[in-house]
């Protein structure tokens, strides 16, 4: 619903096939086998009509029954009738198998693609969507796999199988029949020719009906407002017609088409027979087993067919999902890369910011010309109002985004020359919002690190003071978290962010302070914790409670990407300039101003 | 099978699709009964050497004309009962927009978009469902099913009827255990994919906290697990899937061979000839159908009925704010008196406003400020009427205003929201979203009002720019300009601001309410906001707070009162200095 179909040319849709063929490579012997089953299971199918042929023919109409060859018959028939549901069912099971590992593949290879991608695409791409291409398009082409390959293989094998066995009894009514495959190959290219375009349209006109319904749910304070119900009645009545229209388009193209076409074909067949037969007979004895072996062989091959026709919408869906989901695996808006020697190594944690100019867009520069140091074990922080610069610092430090004007040092090295893993261990960010993952307290401090002991997560709650209120939950450690931790506090939330930051004992912390409401009794937790754990750390921080960043060894206060001032609380104090300003509001004190 | 009775109304008003579609199922379901019999008499006479052209023809010619006329009538039942149901999937859907229109906000905040679309999309199409595919496989396994046994035990043999028949239930018991087998793992390989689908969420929603962590492998690691359990679930879902195919030939298998063994005996015993047996194995193969359609039919209607359900329920939702009886036609026009003693929103312990009590003269603008939660966008709500159940008494005018009808008081206002909602059609539409059939100066007028005509010139397309969904491309400020506009188009006789110039700069902040007070000399106005710039100029100004007002007066005499108000003025003096980078 929430994309627009992607409009693909046949020679595209050719290529999105054959690319998604190639997942079935690593798979060769498995597919192999369950081939080999396939064909046992069509020699099944064939040789059970042509036993009761021989039946009728040797022994029926001559009225001969000996008792040796009758059972050995019978048992035959048997045998093949129970050995064929047996090689079936595992021939299903197997295919199946492979299509679901295959997709398992495919999301798996999706899934790491979108952790190599940068900040930068999460930024342009709603969450919603890469979510559904990597589960809801990846099952749209389970579908394809599962019921369209396996029932296209299938019927193309029994159709192999059916004209053998014809060929075998009766060569020329085998190539009279030969006449109802450009019949069927013309119904059916005709019909995928009519139903990508009239499927698509409804597909389209679905979504436009859709769409519209969800915008109208989303705004009707204001078509009541406005009074535009009837109009908005009306706009919307008019895409269900449409939709209507479609769909009654959609019925008639599947009926002309599909099952009551392939069904009439299928007389077509049965007279066909009938009349060779018929004429034959008229001057020589025709054996009624092989009529009875052609009228079942035809009636097994039209099955097959059937099946495929339903299911070339199915196609059709899975070829779009799988162009989306090929456009995000080839998706070139990566994370930035570390230099290929990088093996600096973070020591003593100093700071340098030269000359950086940065801008998001290329167009408007929301760094710049910044330069600044952090000694070892200092705190610098960053003001100033929303939009001023600040998180882009940090989002340069952190390497979420790549910068190509000025450089970052740390310890005397550019940041590009770390490996990721280096600036990632030694580095401790605190996001302004703390998100928790689904689980529980203990996992979201220690997260996938597996060797943290339990002792070391207690300590790093203990050391930022969260033991207090975790202590007090019902499970305590083992306390679910659930939707993303909605049942803490703003205030305990930064506690367990706070603990898994500290549990990996970072050389650098990066602090974006927490603005939403903290409630008075975890507000006091937080300031010392905080004090707590920048002591012998370089600490980069964003503050907003100026208070919080008195004994900075160095405050920036930024504006439109610029520092405009800067040095100790009290110096800028002194200075009387921006910084004074936004103290004087933040306490509330306004004689001075006014 | 309730749910066939609680569509009767819809039957009945397609009676004349329904029966004839019937009627033609039934015929084709007869029709069926003629090529395995044709069979038989053709093999019969071959096998007697009897056959002449003559008779062949005949028989292929009934054969050819009833395949013609099964295709015709396959085509026209589907139309009829495919088509209806479709039909009612459309009306459905306009019953239930029609339905969603008049719903009032309290509605809204009960129930969430996506509930209420999947009762549009997914409910919808279990009914269209079964209105369709449910009344075929009803018909048709009885039809088709009754039909074909009949032809197999008049017209060939009862006995060899009933004997081949036998394996015949067991095919139903298996399929049947089956579905329910599969239903429960399905549900289970549902729960597995929905965890997946959390996870790559949470993962895509937490990035930033993965990349900070540098856990993107481990991240990764968990993602390959949930996947694995994904197979694993679809696998047993595929152990139970794998097996209907398979037994159903095998079942099917049986009767053949055991019509082939007693069929045998019976062309021995002369009960029978070689083509009756011909014809009997093709009446077996004809029967597959309707035992599926059966266990079918089950599946359809019981998610039918649950769909059906939900819908009505959701139709059944009474319209809470309605017009009362003989209400006024009269567009409202004159003083607003204000008395409400309380009001609580619904579902909430907490009174919103409570002592409210102003009189707005005809004319004049109002001012109402405060803090988030401080009640001043309660006060527009009851205005609109968007909630009732207050105690008190809102007049509009002589009336008070659920004398009105809502149409005709929502005539008079001129609303332009806190979050400014656009609508994916182009700015031209948008802003004239109240009169459709409005002139392009109007337009013009409009915008150039609300200061962000030159703002849509730059635009690709101008006024023809369309707006993107909740129309991100365009910036906030922009958009509470249009959705002023908007509003102005109206030329309403209360023009309410609820906090429409928060993203504004201050310049254009200042222009936009010169040209309003220009253009609106006679007009009332209402305006909240939390910069007091916005609602400086106006004759009266209440200060909310905590559901209630706390200050009242013009700015003059709110300043000298050196209240709250003061204080507010004080700091947000200073804040625009900071804002604006301490140079004043």
């Amino acid at each position: 619903m929430d994309e627009k179909q992607l409009q693909l040319s046949g020679k595209d849709q050719w290529k999105v096939f054959k690319r998604l063929l190639t997942y079935l490579k690593p798979h060769k012997k498995v597919i192999a086998l369950a081939l080999f089953l396939l064909i046992l299971t069509v020699i099944g199918d064939i040789l059970g009509p042509f036993l009761i042929k021989v039946f009728m023919d040797d022994y029926l109409t001559p009225r001969n029954f000996p008792t040796g060859p009758i059972v050995g018959l019978a048992l035959g028939y048997v045998f093949i009738q129970v050995g064929n549901v047996i090689v079936s069912y595992f021939q299903l099971l197997r295919f199946q198998e492979i299509a679901l590992k295959i997709i398992q593949q495919m999301r798996i290879d999706v899934f790491s693609k979108v952790h190599k991608l940068g900040m930068r695409y999460f930024d342009k791409t709603p969450a919603g969507s890469i979510v559904s291409r990597v589960t809801n398009d990846t099952e749209a082409i389970k579908d394809m796999f599962v019921s369209v390959l396996v029932a296209f293989v299938q019927s193309g094998f029994l159709v192999i199988g059916v004209y053998i066995a014809m060929f075998i009894m009766n060569v020329k009514l085998a190539l009279v029949t030969i006449v109802l495959l450009p019949i069927l190959f013309f119904i059916i290219t005709t019909y995928r020719k009519h139903s990508s375009i009239v499927y698509q349209d409804l597909r389209e006109r679905l979504s436009q009906l859709n769409a519209k319904l969800a915008e109208s749910l989303q705004g009707m304070t204001m078509i009541q407002a406005f009074r535009q119900e009837d109009r908005l009645q009306d706009e919307f009545n008019a895409i269900n017609d449409k939709h209507w229209n479609a769909g009654k388009r959609n019925i008639k193209l599947d009926s002309l088409l599909l099952r009551p076409a392939i069904d009439l074909v299928y007389a077509l067949a049965i007279i066909m027979v009938l009349s060779y037969f018929g004429i034959i007979s008229m001057n020589n004895v025709v054996e009624v087993g092989v009529i009875y072996a052609f009228v079942t062989y035809i009636d097994r091959f039209f099955e097959p067919i059937n099946q495929v026709m339903q299911r070339l919408s199915i196609f059709q869906q899975a070829i779009v999902a799988a162009s989306r989901v090929f456009k995000l695996l080839d998706e070139e808006d990566l994370a930035p890369s570390q230099k290929d020697i990088a093996n600096a190594k973070i020591e003593q944690g100093k700071i340098e910011f030269q000359n950086v100019t940065f801008s998001y867009d290329g167009k408007t520069d929301v760094l710049k010309n910044i330069s600044f140091t952090a000694e070892p074990g200092q705190t610098v922080a960053l003001v100033g109002h929303t939009g001023s610069g600040k998180s882009s610092i940090i989002n340069l430090l952190m390497r979420f985004y790549e910068f190509e004007q000025g450089d970052i040092k740390i310890d005397g090295h550019s940041v590009k020359d770390f490996q990721k893993e280096e600036i990632r261990e030694k580095v401790g960010l605190v996001l302004q919002d703390p998100f928790l993952f689904y689980g529980d307290i203990e996992n979201n401090i220690r997260l996938h690190d597996q060797e943290m002991s339990d002792e070391e997560v207690k300590a790093a709650a203990e050391f930022v003071q969260a033991n207090i209120f975790i202590e007090k939950l019902p499970n305590t450690y083992k306390q679910k978290v659930t939707e993303r931790g909605s049942t803490f506090s703003s205030g305990q939330r930064q506690l367990v962010a706070f603990a898994r930051t500290i549990a990996t004992n970072p050389k650098i912390l990066v602090l974006d302070e927490a603005t939403a409401n903290i409630d008075t009794e975890t507000e006091v937790a937080i300031q010392s914790s905080l004090e707590k754990m920048r002591k012998g750390r370089t600490t980069i921080a964003i503050a907003h409670r100026l208070s919080t960043i008195a004994d900075a060894e160095l405050i920036l206060v930024l504006h439109h990407g610029e520092i405009v001032e800067r040095g100790t609380h009290q110096e800028l104090l002194n200075q009387k300039g921006l910084y004074h300003k936004m103290y004087l509001l933040q306490n509330n004190v306004v004689d001075d101003i006014a | 099978m309730r749910v066939f009775l609680d569509l009767g109304w819809f039957f009945k008003e397609r009676k004349k699709q329904y029966l004839l579609g019937i009627v033609m199922l039934m015929l084709v379901a007869f029709l069926q009964l003629i090529p395995p019999k044709i069979i038989g008499y053709v093999v019969d006479e071959i096998s007697a050497g009897t056959l002449t052209s003559a008779t062949l023809l005949k028989w292929l010619g009934i054969l050819a004309v009833a395949a013609i006329g099964m295709y015709a009538l396959r085509y026209y039942w589907r139309i009829m009962i495919f088509g209806s149901a479709i039909f009612l999937a459309r009306q459905l859907r306009e019953r239930l927009f029609r339905h969603f229109t008049k719903m009032a906000p309290s509605f809204y905040q009960k129930k969430r978009v996506g509930d209420l679309m999947a009762h549009a999309t997914n409910d919808l199409s279990a009914v269209q469902q079964t209105a369709g595919a449910g009344v075929l496989t009803l018909i048709d396994s009885i039809t088709t099913g009754g039909f074909v046994i009949a032809a197999m035990a008049i017209t060939i043999n009862w006995k060899l009827t009933l004997i081949a028949l036998i394996p015949l239930p067991l095919m139903a018991i298996l399929t049947s255990y089956y579905g329910k087998l599969l239903h429960q793992r399905f549900r289970y390989a549902q729960e597995a994919f929905s965890n997946l689908n959390d996870k790559a969420q949470e993962s895509i929603s937490g990035v930033k906290v993965i990349k900070t962590f540098g856990q993107e492998k481990e991240d990764t690691e968990d993602f390959v697990q949930l996947s694995q359990d994904v197979v694993d679930k679809n696998i047993r879902v595929a152990k139970v899937d794998a097996l209907f195919d398979p037994t159903i030939s095998l079942i099917v298998g049986i009767c053949f061979f055991l019509s082939i063994i007693f069929g045998t005996r019976f062309i021995l015993a002369d009960e029978m000839s070689i083509g009756d047996l011909f014809a009997f194995t093709s009446y077996l193969g004809l029967l597959v159908w309707p035992m599926l359609a059966f266990g079918w039919l089950f599946n359809i209607v019981e998610r039918g009925r649950a769909s059906y359900d939900r819908i009505m329920n959701l139709l059944d939702e009474e319209i809470e704010i309605d017009d009362k009886e003989n209400a006024l036609e009269q567009k409202p026009e004159g003083n607003i008196q204000f008395h409400v003693d309380e009001f609580k929103f619904p579902g909430d312990e907490r009174s919103a406003i409570h002592d409210v009590h102003f009189t707005l003269k005809r004319g004049e603008t109002l001012g109402i400020v405060g803090k988030t939660g401080s009640g001043k966008t309660a006060i527009l709500k009851l205005l609109m009427r968007e909630f009732e159940g207050y105690k008190g008494q809102i007049l509009y005018g002589e009336h008070p205003i659920d004398v009105y009808k809502k149409r005709s008081l929502r005539e008079a206002i001129g609303y332009v929201p806190q979050d400014h909602f656009l609508f994916s059609t182009t700015v031209a539409g948008n802003i004239a979203f109240a009169n459709a059939g409005a002139s392009m100066e109007q337009v013009h007028e409009a915008a150039k009002l609300a200061y962000i005509h030159e703002d849509i010139l730059q635009f690709t397309d101008g006024y023809n720019t369309v707006v993107g969904e909740r129309g991100v491309s365009l910036s906030g400020g922009q958009k509470q300009r249009i959705s002023i506009a908007r509003a102005l188009m109206m030329d309403p006789e209360l023009l309410i601001l609820d906090d429409s110039l928060s993203a504004v700069d201050a310049r254009t902040e200042e222009a936009i309410l010169e040209a309003l007070k220009a253009k609106r000399q006679n007009e009332t106005t209402i305006i909240t906001s939390h910069r007091l710039s916005a609602i400086q100029h106006a004759h009266q100004i209440i200060v909310m707070s905590e559901g209630t007002i706390k200050e009242k007066g013009s700015h003059e005499q709110l300043m000298e009162l050196k209240g709250m108000y003061f204080e507010m003025y004080q700091l947000q003096q200073l804040e625009s200095l900071v804002e604006q980078g301490g140079e004043a």
